[in-house]
């Protein structure tokens, strides 16, 4: 599955206009002001231009986007941190549901994801003390850091199935019954939730195909991984950018600080992370589609290069802003934020790092 | 970048470790493979060696007795090269003075000294760098003024690597006394038989001699030895700078020496634990491999941007600064993890075939390499420099 480059170049294009049009960091204070942390016009718009449906087959009205395609809209969500459950629900439970459920299963819920009607997140992080466990048909456990569970409508949850042992992957109304919903912010501005399940009615997914839930939820958490990278190159283009461009005006001294050589060598060294950070996110798209060992390498090692190459960068550019850097008013705190969050969600970086080690070593 | 462009540069590797495996003389590749001080004779022989593959000017055009390399190949090659651990391939005739001569000198310049460079019968020194001139290139003072038909030189060069074995100069001098800095200056081929020059070895930390001081009194240069226009030197000194950071070397390089790393912390135990294993050096080691990944990723990018024509100006930097730094620290930990034998000056094994080196075999010469490249972040461009131009050219700062 290789989406073309032009379908690419489109997807790209039309998230950039959108955000320039619709989407400015003075418009998404609206957006972070609402209860629900995004806009819900916005999120009608995207099914519009076929963005929730990036990754359904082409047959169901989808692109049938690979993980290039996913990139590009990450990293325009990255760029103007966008708050719609684009990765939540569009990329990642989107993405599971098409691995492992079943044809009425898809069938049921692909049209509501397609048309924003339904927001469906994947619930993987366990509480330690309460791992998920499927039993006589019911669900019981606790879910951390639910990206977006605060409004989601169902939730994918990984769970060990009780009577084989194995791994499964449930489909839960997120307002069932036997769900209880502890719902907060995180701190840049989208929300999540913590579930706890007791007992409650949970359907498992079970494809024809007969993948199984294991290799279907590393290869998720993979793409996780990978969607992740493309938003943080996002997100390091812009601060790249912004902080080049305050360099030039910003005065000091009786001159612009961007002609102090400390400052220059400084931001030099942040673009080449923004450049490894370019090559890495995509050795790290096209090794998704490779062979098992060589995929958790580069995808692992991506992840974790990239999430300290990003908040280098981002560190460097609050540095350089100064005081104002450090302000709610502007846009590099919110760049700083929303980095915290993805430095803690699917996997951290020593996870990532030691995987990596693991294996690069094993020759 | 087309996938046609991508086997060939596949297939040019395979040549090269075919070449490595078959063609390269027992002897040399030994010696490569200690890191052993090679001889003049030695680097002859290797160039040679290239020139017989059709290797030490493929990166030239091909009426040129070249192959028209694209940039891709070119990185291919010299990676490859490196990566086996081959002796280095002298630049400055083929990939220095070379193109700068068939780019912009006369016909009968370029018949005159082109079939030498190609085939290394005459060895090229490059005389840039001076006392007062290092990285501010353009404060160079060494003079060449006219006389009739040819030019009288005076001044001193410095860093001038390899001026002991060289038969040629090709040297920066300022032809006019009272142009700015970047105008005066002009591109002199000076033979380095003429009367007038004196080649003083420096010798450095590693006990050896690599660079020299190059002194020039009243030297006569024939007129026809200059390169272009007077005062167009600078022009041509820039061509050649951006031939010089192209290296792909240093990556391979850099895989070299990690491998070597490697190769030691799983052959070496610790209290019965190969130290590859012990925690703290498998996370250093697992730290330069995350690190070298991305290196050899974001160079395969910018080999790429350079034959799509998409550069932004910092690629050459960019693999210049991430490969050195790595190097040098990686280089760094294997002499470390080496203990004693690390810091032993071996100086019998490094020239002899026959005796067994102090450490293990592949490590012998790692201290002599270790010395000679932590040079490797001031040559060629400084990294403060290269961070100087990427701010410049590309952040607009």
């Amino acid at each position: 599955m290789t989406t073309d480059l032009e379908t690419i170049g489109m997807l790209r294009d039309s998230a950039a206009r959108y955000a320039d049009d619709n989407y400015s960091f003075h418009q998404r204070w609206a957006v972070l002001e609402t209860p629900e942390g995004y806009s819900r016009k916005a999120w009608s718009d995207f099914a519009e231009f076929g963005f929730l449906a990036l990754r359904l087959p082409e047959d169901d009205g989808g692109l049938d986007g690979d993980a290039v395609a996913v990139g590009a809209i990450m990293e325009i969500v990255g760029a103007r941190l966008l708050m719609e459950p684009l990765l939540a629900s569009s990329i990642l439970g989107t993405g599971l549901l098409l691995k492992l459920g079943s044809d009425a299963q898809k069938f049921a819920l692909l049209p509501q994801l397609a048309d924003g009607s339904l927001v469906l997140a994947l619930a993987d992080e366990d509480d330690a003390a309460k791992p998920c466990v499927f039993a006589d048909g019911r669900l019981s456990g606790r879910k951390l850091g639910v990206l977006q569970g605060d409004i989601a409508g169902k939730l994918l949850v990984s769970a060990q199935d009780a009577a084989t042992g194995e791994a499964v992957v449930m489909l839960v109304d997120a307002a069932g019954a036997g769900v209880s919903r502890r719902t907060h912010k995180l701190v840049d501005g989208r929300g999540a939730a913590i579930f706890d399940f007791d007992g409650a009615v949970a359907e498992p997914l079970q494809p024809e195909s007969g993948t199984r839930a294991d290799a279907a939820l590393a290869d998720i958490r993979d793409e996780a991984a990978v969607a992740l990278c493309a938003e943080s190159l996002g997100i390091v283009r812009s601060l790249v950018h912004i902080t080049t461009e305050y360099l030039k005006v910003r005065k000091q001294f009786g001159r612009v600080i961007g002609s102090n050589q400390a400052l220059q060598h400084r931001m030099v060294d942040c673009l080449l992370l923004q450049e490894e950070i370019r090559a890495l996110t995509a050795a790290a798209q096209q090794a998704l589609a490779g062979p098992a060992a060589e995929r958790t390498r580069i995808v692992s090692g991506a992840r974790a290069y990239v999430v300290h190459a990003a908040r280098k960068v981002c560190n460097e550019a609050v540095q350089m802003h100064g005081g104002l850097g450090v302000t709610d008013e502007l846009d590099v705190s919110h760049y700083f934020r929303r980095l915290m969050v993805n430095a803690a969600l699917f996997g951290n970086r020593d996870a990532h790092f030691g995987r990596f080690v693991d294996a690069a070593l094993a020759a | 970048m087309t996938q046609e462009l991508r086997a060939k540069a596949e297939r040019l590797r395979q040549e090269v470790r075919d070449f490595y495996a078959t063609v390269m003389p027992a002897d040399l590749r030994d010696k490569a493979h200690r890191h052993q001080v090679l001889s003049k004779e030695d680097y002859v022989g290797w160039m040679r060696l290239l020139d017989k593959q059709g290797w030490s000017v493929a990166h030239w055009p091909e009426a040129l007795g070249g192959k028209g390399w694209s940039p891709l190949e070119r990185f291919a090659f010299e990676d490859e090269l490196a990566r086996l651990g081959c002796p280095w391939v002298i630049p400055f005739g083929v990939k220095y003075v070379g193109p700068v001569i068939y780019a912009f000198g006369t016909d009968a310049q370029k018949q005159r000294f082109l079939p030498g460079i190609k085939t290394t019968e005459e060895f090229w020194a490059q005389g840039y760098s001076e006392p007062g001139a290092g990285s501010d290139l353009a404060g160079l003072r060494t003079m060449a003024l006219k006389d009739g038909d040819h030019y009288v030189v005076n001044g001193q060069k410095v860093w001038t690597t390899y001026a002991q074995w060289a038969d040629w100069l090709f040297c920066l001098v300022r032809t006019d006394r009272d142009d700015k800095p970047q105008t005066g200056i002009s591109f002199l081929l000076i033979d380095m038989k003429s009367p007038g020059v004196t080649v003083k070895p420096i010798r450095t930390m590693d006990g050896f001699e690599h660079v020299n001081e190059v002194w020039l009194e009243d030297v006569k240069v024939p007129a026809e030895n200059l390169i272009g226009e007077e005062g167009k030197g600078w022009t041509y000194a820039k061509f050649l700078l951006k031939n010089e950071r192209t290296a792909g070397a240093i990556v391979g390089w850099a895989w070299h020496v990690l491998d070597r790393l490697k190769k030691h912390a799983r052959e070496t135990q610790v209290n019965g634990v190969a130290l590859i294993d012990q925690p703290l050096m498998r996370n250093r080691i697992g730290e330069y491999e995350l690190r070298f990944m991305a290196l050899e990723l974001a160079a395969y990018q910018a080999v790429t941007a350079m034959v799509d024509g998409t550069e932004n100006g910092s690629e050459a930097s960019l693999i210049k600064l991430r490969g050195t730094e790595l190097y040098q620290e990686v280089m760094e930990t294997l002499v470390e993890a080496l203990g004693a034998a690390g810091v032993a000056v071996d100086i019998a094994t490094l020239h002899s075939a026959g005796l067994p080196p102090l450490g293990p075999d592949d490590t012998g010469g790692i201290l002599k390499d270790h010395f000679y490249n932590r040079a490797a972040t001031i040559f060629g461009g400084s990294s403060e420099i290269q961070r100087n131009i990427v701010a410049k050219v590309v952040l607009g700062l």
